[in-house]
This record gives structure tokens, sequence and C-alpha cells, in this order.
């Protein structure tokens, strides 16, 4: 095909493999797995049990060709996406790395918009890395919704000669505001506990409170509740130095999630992506390590002024 | 989270109580004078001349519904006006003595730096402050100055480096250890400066090729961003001159902290497995 463009070795790519046959994702693994060892990269192919038989069969072995299994390497949208930004961050000589396979979206369709915007966030995420990912969708299966979603979510689809830009692509901050994300409103109904925190010297009544309230009103295991005061104190700093004091907060528990919402009076406008890239040596991380201590965080603009951050925990 | 400000014992010797707000203070003051007329201690405090009654001594005390009419009158509770005289360690170890003398089993004694600041210079209340940390290591005496949080960070790190004992504010207790330091409490935003000029204090004692100096984070309940970078910037002076910093006893969601924050791996940190 004429306007097809191929992968560029050393720098970031993340491609969508739309397919409704096994040959077609046998192909498209394949000649994805073909180049990423020819770069002299590290491969990994993850799936489930039966298509990483499937694979393997296939592909062979090579030594840096590596095979995973879904429940061991996505475990949480959150989760996956900093172990790999971590991994390419934190190693100490560069590595290019290569990874294919089925994103696991859940057992229910509900799941899938946590792993939508999770597509579109490896983008921001990995995007400085050489990372290259190959995603894959099978059409017969999938719903239409989640589908969509996907392509919105990788900036090319196809493979081999076949891989073009995908037209439907959005960057990652479009995306959030997208109904496609499903970005979660703070519930409705009225919050277990509220506070209004002057200044940092409020900060460990803010915890105290969180905390006592987790304990008594969920049944949220106690070093998940510990993640998600840490996570939301952060928020908080985060509120109190960025954007403008009073800092409020509002907590509701159910017996298996915990949801804080916490908002500022700060001016401008809320940074959807803030806390995602790997933070600089001397930058700010509190929203980075917030996001790796709970299930999701949200930041948005509140409709009078300042911003509105919500904080997940499951 | 387990109280600081109940364990009387923890107390003795030389501490500074930093505080961030007036209210802060009150609150620490109020303690000290509480706890120190329990265990039947005498407890000394000083004043500048012309301090407002809403700020003095009594005041404060009224307002934490502390009756000491009695303590007063019996001598328990002893107030001095600020002067060149009440300040000199000669003459405080004399009263120190005194009362030693007459069969109280110790001695407390408090004021405000702004007081001492109030008839000599900083410079000598410095001098002073070093004197008085010999005073608490040789009779059961407890010294407690308190400090503005707010203060330039040398300020801050000279009075840390001063108090023997410690320093403590509201949520967070750091006593120097033979090894290095020992943190109990919270630290976090509203504490990182004092946190970072306590470990820059400590540091500078340790030996001048560096050595290795052990953070006992065992009672630490929670530490944040903010705090774990105090621990960073605090200690990057001692690192860089090829010292090491050892973190032990870590509680796990302390350990996490710092595990986000790639503190395995940074340079100069060595870091102990979590106690549960």
């Amino acid at each position: 095909m004429s306007d097809s463009v191929p992968i560029v070795s050393g720098r970031y790519s993340h491609d969508l493999l739309l397919h409704d046959s096994d040959e077609e994702l046998v192909a498209g693994t394949t000649s994805f797995v073909e180049q990423g060892l020819e770069s002299g990269g590290h491969v990994l192919v993850h799936s489930t049990q039966a298509r990483v038989a499937l694979f393997k069969e296939v592909l062979g072995t090579h030594p840096r060709l590596e095979y995973g299994l879904d429940e061991d390497l996505y475990l949480s949208p959150s989760r996956t996406l900093f172990a790999y930004q971590r991994k390419l961050a934190e190693s100490p000589r560069p590595i290019e790395l290569w990874a294919t396979g089925t994103v696991p979206l859940g057992d229910d369709a509900a799941g899938h918009p946590a792993w939508g915007r999770y597509e579109s966030l490896v983008n921001e995420v990995l995007g400085p890395y050489a990372f290259h990912g190959l995603c894959s969708y099978d059409t017969q299966v999938l719903p239409e919704r989640t589908i969509a979603a996907a392509k919105a979510g990788h900036p090319h689809m196809g493979a081999g000669d076949q891989r073009t830009a995908s037209p439907e692509y959005k960057h990652p901050a479009d995306f959030l505001t997208d109904p496609l994300a499903g970005v979660p409103d703070p519930p409705s109904d009225p919050p277990g506990a509220t506070m209004t925190i002057p200044g940092v010297h409020h900060l460990r009544q803010a915890r105290d409170l969180v905390r006592r309230t987790c304990v008594s009103s969920s049944a949220v295991a106690r070093d998940t509740v510990d993640d998600f005061v840490a996570a939301v104190n952060e928020v908080v700093v985060n509120g109190l130095h960025h954007g403008g004091a009073p800092v409020r907060l509002a907590l509701w528990t159910d017996p298996a999630r915990l949801t804080c919402l916490v908002t500022d009076l700060g001016p401008g406008i809320a940074d959807r992506l803030a806390g995602y890239r790997y933070p600089e040596p001397d930058g700010p991380k509190g929203l980075w390590v917030a996001r790796q201590l709970c299930e999701d965080i949200f930041v948005g603009s509140l409709p009078g002024g300042g911003s509105g951050v919500l904080v997940i925990a499951e | 989270m387990k109280s600081l400000d109940r364990r009387p014992t923890d107390w003795d010797g030389h501490v500074a109580l930093v505080h961030d707000s007036e209210r802060q203070r009150r609150i620490g003051v109020a303690d000290w004078v509480r706890c120190g007329l329990d265990l039947g201690a005498k407890v000394l405090y000083i004043e500048p001349e012309d301090v407002p009654p809403e700020r003095s001594l009594l005041g404060l005390l009224e307002e934490h519904a502390l009756r000491v009419e009695e303590a007063l009158a019996d001598g328990r509770l002893e107030i001095f006006t600020a002067s060149d005289e009440v300040y000199s360690p000669t003459w405080q170890e004399g009263v120190t003595d005194e009362a030693l003398a007459v069969g109280y089993p110790s001695v407390r004694w408090s004021g405000e730096e702004r007081t001492a600041w109030s008839v000599m210079s900083p410079a000598r209340h410095t001098e002073i402050e070093w004197e008085t940390d010999l005073l608490c290591n040789t009779r059961p005496v407890s010294i407690m100055c308190q400090y503005s949080a707010h203060l330039p960070q040398p300020t801050l790190e000279t009075v840390c480096a001063v108090h023997g004992a410690g320093v403590r504010d509201s949520q967070l207790r750091a006593l120097p250890t033979p090894e290095g330091l020992a943190l109990a409490g919270s630290a976090d935003a509203a504490n990182d400066r004092l946190l970072r000029s306590t470990l820059v204090a400590r540091a500078a004692t340790a030996a001048a090729d560096g050595g290795r100096i052990i953070v006992d984070l065992g009672e630490l309940e929670f530490l944040d961003v903010a705090g774990a970078r105090a621990l960073w910037t605090g200690t990057t002076a001692h690192r860089m001159r090829g010292g090491t910093v050892r973190l032990t006893r870590p509680l796990p969601r302390v350990d996490r902290m710092l595990r986000l924050l790639g503190a395995q791996q940074a340079p100069g940190f060595e870091m102990e497995d979590a106690h549960e």
C-alpha cells in the first residue's frame, strides 16, 4: 500500500491491530516480532495461555524474545502503565522494548473504559522512550464502543505494509474529555465526610479523617487504605501549593471502593495529564507518586474555576 | 497513631519546640507545663518584661484550663522576667541546684527565642544554648526552647544542632542517636524544613570523610513526598563527601513511599527491609 508507514526503530510507536481471525493476528504479530528482533530490542509477547502456546509454535524461541501471561503483566491499568514506564526510565542502559498482545479488558464491558484510557495514556507515559506496542483487538467479540476507543487511543493501525496513521486518533488530553474515555463523575450522593484544609498544618488532621472514615465504613484492605491516604495527602499538598487554599475534600466509601474529591480555588485550567510523565530529578513528584498509590486519579476543571481531582482506590 | 505528647520520659534533656503558629506553640507549652507538674518537677519559665497578658504563660495556661494558682503559691511554678542575669548559665545552674537541693526530682525550664533575643544577640544566645546542653547532661534538667518554624534555614539548622536531646514540632520528633537520628511521628509538607535542618545539623557532626549515618524510621508513622525530599536534601552534603545514609526499620507504608521515589537505588542511600 502506498500510504503505509514503517515503524522507526529507536523511537516510540503504539499500533492497533484489528483482526477477526487467528491468521490475521498471527501474521500481524509475526511481522512486529521480526522487526523487533532485527532492531536488536527486547520483544515481549503476552496473551492468554492458549494464545501464548499458539505464538510459541509459530515464532519459536530467541534470546531476546519473551512470552508472558496477561494475568501476570496486566493486573490493573495504572500498575501496568507505570511498570512499563519505570522499566524504560530506570534502566541503567537505554533499552528498546517491543511489546505485543491483547490488552486484557476484563471479564465484562464495564471494565473496558479503564483499559481504553490506559491505551490512550500509554502515548503520554511511554512517549519519550524507545517503546513499541502492537495491541490486538478481536472485532468478532468486542463491542463497537471498545473498538472505537482503541482507534482513538492508537496513533497508528495495522502491521507490516498495512501500517497507516489512524485517522481517529486523539491526543490523550482530548481523549480524556471524550465520552469514550468514560471518566467517572464524583458520586452524586452526599459524601460520608468532608473537610476544609486551610494549609499544610491541617494535613495530618485530613489524613486522620480519611483513614478513620475508610477503616470504619469500608472493607478495603489496610494497605490499600494506607496508600489511598498517602495519595490523597499528595493531591491536597498539590492543591495547596499549585492551586489555592483552602482546599476542600469530600469522601465517599463503599465496601470495596474509596472515592475522594479534592478541590481547590486556583486559577487556570487543570492539566488532565499532570503526574503521568516520569518526573525530572528535581521536579514535582507528588501527583506521579499519588497515581501509583491508587487505582485512578482524574484531574479536571471546576465549572466556577479551580480544579477538582478525583482519587479512587479499590 | 502513638501520641508523642504522653511520654514524659521522652521530654528530658535539651529539646527545641519548633512551632508553626502561635496556636501550636500554646498547645506545646501547656502540655509541657502540665507534664512537668504531673512529674513533680519544678517548672521555671522566662518571659519578657512587657509581655501582653494574652501571650503570657498564665494567659496561655488559663486558655488550656490548667489551674496553677497553687503551684505558683508554693513555688512549683516560677516565672522570671528576662534579663542578662536570667540567661547566664551560672545563674541558671544555681537556681537549678537550689531546686534539686530542696527535694524536687527534676527541673524544667522554658522560654521563647524572641524573649532571649530581646535581651541579647542571637549569636550570644546560641553560645548559651551550647552551654545549656551541658547543664542538661549533668543534672535531671529538661529545657524546652521555643522557636518559630519560619526562621531562616541556617538559623533552624543551628537550632537543631544545639539541642542535644532533639527537636520536636506538633507531629514529628527527631532524636539524635549515637549513630544518627531517630524519627517518630509524621514527616510531611508541614514540617519538611524542620526535618531537613535536623538532618543537616546531625550530618555536620558525622566524620569529616562522611562515614555512615543511620536514620531510624521505626516510629515514623507517615512520610510523604515532601518529607522524603527532606531526607534527600538534608543529607546531600554528607553524601557528596562520600558519606552514606542508612534508612532502617521503615513501616511498610513508609517503605513503599521511599521505594516509589527510588531510595533503594539513590546514590549514598542504603535501605533496610520494611518491618511489620
